[in-house]
């Protein structure tokens, strides 16, 4: 029972670790020279990378939703885990763990809307480059938390 | 007095002709961001009426270079745009010469382009005078890209989230309390039928306060849990 507990702890915060990585690492979209991603881009100018803008022919409002569910998805993640912390010692014996549950539910459309959302819109063209590592911990951050949110759905609290 | 008036012509002469030397204004300097356009303006100051023959010409020199390039020039009537330099494409006239305005604009500013520029404004027959100078700087912006929508949809989202649960709880609350002074109250009124009210007093008493219910239950099962951990 405490290896269960502990498994599902530690799937929590790999949740919260690849969210956060995804959306703080600018690196959805990479070539040689470049870097970018939904906050701005890194280009390297004679053997130095340098940090700036977005161009403008970006559309603006996808880019910005993309933000936002992206931030989205880490809080409803990280406050997900403190509300289990006090489901388990609140809820009575034999209840699910609902609220926790759907706070899962919720980071998890929110990183399936980002993730979504910049796939079909961004880098529609055939550009030259391959999606980076951040477009990759999104992806596998959409599966992790539908794993957590439908254990937090299904498990109920026993005791030790 | 004949050498006195002479001299006296002379010096005036003289003087006539600084006051007739063309003075040309542009800013000092110009601050740009990569990929904006810039306008770079220029006009000048002279005696004479603006002549049909006015010439503007902008010369531009690079950072670390020591010659100087003509990208641009205005004479007789018509702009010729420089279509073989560094600013072929990007180059348009948006001067005004019958309003002694010989402003460019530059288009899609890159790193390359910083430099001074330089305007030479000519306006027969007060062709002396100095050209004027102004320094290009080029920036990258330092990026906030978090416009008003991302913070638009965090700040709704998180606000509805608080407020469903400060509306849950707060339901739960009232109703607890309404069913508590909804027992008093009858408990009140009916002063004659006290057994008969006072159970339904316990019975609702034990009804109306499920949170302290819960609590105490959880607590049984916290320590029950503990120790069974232990």
């Amino acid at each position: 029972m405490l290896i269960l507990l502990a498994a599902i702890f530690i799937l929590h915060i790999t949740c919260i670790c690849l969210l956060l990585a995804a959306t703080i690492h600018n690196a959805w979209w990479m070539t040689d020279t470049m870097s970018t991603d939904i906050w701005a881009r890194w280009i390297l100018i004679g053997g130095k990378w340098s940090y700036t803008e977005i161009p403008g022919h970006y559309p603006k409002e996808y880019l910005q939703v993309v933000q936002a569910s992206s931030v989205l998805a880490c809080i409803f993640c990280i406050l997900g885990l403190f509300v289990f912390v006090a489901q388990l010692y609140t809820i009575p014996k034999g209840n699910r763990f609902l609220f926790t549950g759907v706070f899962q539910l919720l980071a998890w459309l929110c990183i399936m809307i980002a993730a979504s959302i910049y796939t079909d819109i961004f880098h529609k063209d055939k550009e030259q480059g391959w999606y980076g590592a951040s477009f990759i911990l999104a992806w596998i951050s959409v599966c992790l938390t539908f794993i957590s949110c439908i254990t937090y759905f299904t498990l109920r609290k026993k005791l030790a | 007095m004949l050498s006195v008036l002479a001299l006296t012509s002379m010096v005036l002469l003289g003087i006539a002709s600084q006051t007739t030397a063309i003075v040309v204004y542009t800013s000092w300097e110009r601050h740009a961001l990569v990929g904006t356009d810039v306008r770079l303006s220029c006009s000048f100051f002279s005696w004479q009426w603006t002549s049909p023959d006015v010439t503007f010409s902008w010369h531009y020199r690079p950072d670390g270079a020591k010659d100087s390039i003509a990208i641009f020039h205005y004479a007789g009537g018509a702009p010729y745009v420089d279509n073989k330099g560094p600013f072929r494409d990007r180059l348009e006239f948006v001067g005004n010469p019958s309003r002694r305005d010989g402003s460019i604009l530059i288009k899609n500013v890159d790193f390359a382009d910083n430099g001074t520029f330089t305007c030479d404004a000519k306006n027969p027959p007060d062709i002396a005078g100095r050209p004027s100078h102004v320094r290009l700087l080029v920036f990258e912006k330092v990026p906030v890209q978090a416009g008003v929508i991302t913070g638009a949809i965090i700040g709704v989202v998180l606000g509805l989230l608080i407020l469903i649960v400060a509306i849950y709880y707060l339901m739960r609350f009232l109703v607890a309390r309404r069913v508590f002074s909804l027992s008093m109250s009858k408990h009140g009124k009916k002063g004659k039928g006290k057994e008969g009210s006072q159970q339904k007093c316990t019975s609702v008493l034990a009804v109306a306060d499920p949170v302290k219910l819960k609590a105490a239950a959880s607590e049984k099962k916290k320590q029950e849990s503990r120790r069974e951990k232990k």
